[in-house]
């Protein structure tokens, strides 16, 4: 499948799949089971509208959801608590597989939920969005029921900047044209075709996302793209407009820093696959000035870009879905 | 007391049967709460309130002439109708962040208790009976309606009980708070603006003067209408505009008033004087100065002692509610004008604020619906009827 050809045929509205009945009907002929993973940390202002709003309309009203999980980072203020209050299951990331050592992260988060939850299809989605929709989850889970060949889903919103003409840009944020879009057209120009390759939501079955490795932090929406159009090509994702999200906006110095840990991943990447190499080991600090009273100084920060396996190399987790496995077959 | 409760038996244990739906009521309510509805602009929260009777299986879903979303329900026997309102429209511009919070607690955000929670109680009652296996003798019908507020002038409704073909045995207004509100009488009210404009300098006589100060006149003669303590009457004066910067005289002003009397002769009487006042000053002072009455409600309701309000009280009683009676500004007028008995009831407590967000608490929610669901059965088993 070119990138042409993909574009036109792999790029969904949410309204495609409004028929909620048929994407129930469905799931349940199928026999998926299907989970949806927030990611948090100190997300009080947002996280119980999103699971108040998902869990009426997702599980309750329509069962195309089977569970909703909080995967907290540790949060300070009360995620933990609200997300509890209105039915999630929430579990406090540092408290599992503890075997594997400790990290913090959206990433480490993502790949913990994949040990937690038992859904077939695993819906990942931002706990900061102010918008929220039932559409940021069928949206998602629509390409993967109705298309068995697509294995990967993401999330684009349309940005209506002012036009007149019928040609209209459309794209991603300030990091995305910067920085990852010309990454992808120098190295993964099949990648190019995805909108909104950094967007915080995205579905994946488990059978792909349980063989990819995770970096705990910013990287981890480049790293899943490529590893998987690594192993299944273009032909195994999709994307979905979701029309508007609205969450916060980050300062560009923060945008800085998520920059120097998505080259850290595509180096990575681009050095496992023999395409680019290094003479030194890539450093994990980022620079950025701080201007006080007029002095200038240099802060540095930590950005180690940490990469978790491949989640079937991890005992506790093949003990736990092999048996699950067994069971089902038994 | 006894007849009521004898006929709609466990009413304390509503709240906790209908605890399943917490999570839909909430999002209903977040859902609508976020969707702009400034009056003539409802036409999204019809159509949200329409999907939402669709679902639940109504067979008769739609809007009327007036742009209301209408739902229907028929009853077994089809004895009564019970027709259930909660305006949709809001005073909040539609360039106000309508973002919504929820917290533990209570749910945060622009207009969340007046009137989102009502309409969204009235777009589940439908799942609310199926989920608690009732089945009414009455039928039931479900109105969002439109134009409610400010020069709106109850107009969905007005228009709607003018012209729908089935009789309206019963109505209940449905507002988002407070839990414990009970109105069963309406007091009557005029609402107006005044508006002043200066005409231009060549045409102007002895004495023409800037908008501003000619209306400032206008106030002060309204200051000194004498208003009786009984009947209990009030002339508010709500809003003033005038003015573009600080060295410009403007040549446009206007007040918006309100005046309140449980005497319906009292209001006739002081809207005579209030033109009279305008027509004076206008002359006075060359100026085009006018006033317009929009809104019009009179003073009634239905007594004490009839069945209806003992029947609430009970209910009321029953799930630890603490009645608050008082007079409604609500669409309750529409329905006492017409000679149909009815009442409007809050659903939570909360607070309404006009310059920052509402709240409403979470807890006393289901109390709330358990409570409209009481009084519905209530009706629906004859208890209600009048003498």
């Amino acid at each position: 499948m070119d990138r042409d050809q993909w574009l036109a045929e792999r790029t969904f509205h949410h309204s495609n799949f409004w028929d909620m009945k048929w994407l129930v009907e469905e799931k349940e002929r199928q026999g998926l089971k299907i989970s949806l993973c927030l990611p948090s940390y100190n997300e009080e202002a947002t996280i119980g509208k999103e699971i108040v709003i998902l869990k009426s309309e997702l599980k309750d009203r329509y069962p195309l959801i089977d569970e909703i999980a909080v995967i907290d980072s540790g949060s300070s203020d009360q995620t933990r608590e609200i997300a509890a209050s209105f039915g999630a299951d929430v579990y406090l990331a540092e408290e599992h597989l503890r075997e594997t050592g400790d990290h913090r992260g959206k990433g480490e988060n993502l790949w913990k939920a994949l040990y937690l939850l038992s859904g077939d299809i695993i819906v990942y989605v931002d706990s900061d969005i102010n918008n929220i929709h039932p559409r940021f989850v069928y949206g998602l889970i629509g390409p993967l029921i109705r298309d068995p060949e697509v294995c990967y889903v993401k999330a684009f919103y349309d940005r209506p900047l002012a036009f007149s003409q019928g040609v209209r840009p459309t794209g991603g944020g300030r990091v995305t044209e910067i920085l990852v879009r010309p990454l992808f057209s120098l190295f993964y120009p099949d990648l190019t075709a995805i909108i909104q390759p950094l967007s915080g939501e995205y579905a994946g079955r488990r059978e792909i996302l349980e063989q990819i490795p995770f970096p705990v932090g910013y990287g981890v929406e480049t790293a899943m793209l490529i590893d998987i159009y690594e192993k299944l090509g273009l032909g195994a994702f999709a994307q979905t407009d979701l029309d508007s999200r609205v969450h916060r906006n980050q300062e560009t110095i923060a945008l800085g820093r998520m920059a120097f840990g998505i080259l850290r991943t595509l180096f990575h990447r681009l050095s496992r696959q023999q395409r680019s190499q290094f003479a030194e080991e890539l450093p994990q600090i980022m620079r950025q000035h701080n201007c006080v009273d007029g002095e200038f100084e240099l802060v540095e920060y930590l950005i180690e870009e940490f990469e978790r396996p491949p989640i079937v190399e991890i005992e506790s987790y093949v003990d736990k879905f092999k048996s699950q496995q067994q069971q089902q077959t038994a | 007391m006894s007849e009521v409760l004898d006929a709609i038996d466990s009413v304390s244990d509503l709240p906790e049967r209908l605890a399943p739906l917490r999570e839909e009521i909430l999002a209903n309510l977040v859902m609508l709460a976020q969707i702009p509805a400034p009056t003539g602009r409802e036409q999204e929260r019809v159509e949200y309130v329409l999907n939402r009777f669709v679902e639940s299986g109504l067979p008769e879903a739609g809007a009327d002439e007036a742009g209301n979303a209408v739902g229907f329900l028929p009853g077994q026997t089809g004895a009564r109708t019970i027709m259930l309102v909660a305006h949709l429209d809001s005073i909040i511009s539609h360039r106000v962040d309508h973002n919504v919070t929820v917290e533990a607690n209570r749910i945060l955000g622009p207009g969340v208790s007046d009137n989102a929670l009502g309409a969204a109680v009235v777009s589940i009652i439908p799942a609310c009976l199926e989920q608690l296996g009732i089945q009414l003798n009455s039928n039931l019908s479900l109105i969002g309606s439109v134009s409610s507020l400010e020069r709106g002038n109850h107009g969905g409704m007005k228009f709607h009980l003018s012209h729908t073909q089935r009789p309206v045995d019963f109505g209940i207004c449905v507002e988002g708070v407070q839990l414990g509100r009970l109105n069963y009488f309406s007091i009557g009210t005029l609402r107006g603006d005044i508006s002043c404009d200066v005409k231009p300098i060549q045409s102007r006589s002895f004495g023409s003067e800037s908008a501003i100060v000619v209306l400032n006149h206008i106030v002060n003669q309204m200051l000194q209408i004498e208003t009786p303590q009984r009947p209990f009457t009030k002339i508010s004066i709500g809003k003033f505009h005038s003015g573009m910067s600080y060295d410009v005289e403007p040549d446009h002003a206007e007040l918006g008033f309100e005046v309140n009397s449980h005497s319906d002769r009292m209001i006739v009487q002081i809207q005579q004087r209030l033109e009279n006042i305008v027509a004076e000053m206008s002359a006075r002072h060359a100026v085009d100065a006018s006033i317009d009455c929009f809104f019009r409600r009179d003073a009634g309701g239905i007594p004490f002692s009839h069945p209806l309000v003992k029947s609430v009280i009970s209910v009321m009683s029953e799930l630890g509610i603490e009645p608050d009676q008082g007079h409604s500004p609500s669409e309750l007028s529409e329905f006492i004008g017409r000679g149909i008995p009815a009442v409007t009831l809050g659903i939570t407590q909360g607070e309404k604020n006009k310059k920052k967000p509402d709240h409403v608490l979470i807890d006393p929610m289901l109390r709330g619906v358990a409570q409209l669901i009481g009084v519905i059965l209530a009706i629906d088993a004859g208890v209600c009827d009048g003498p």
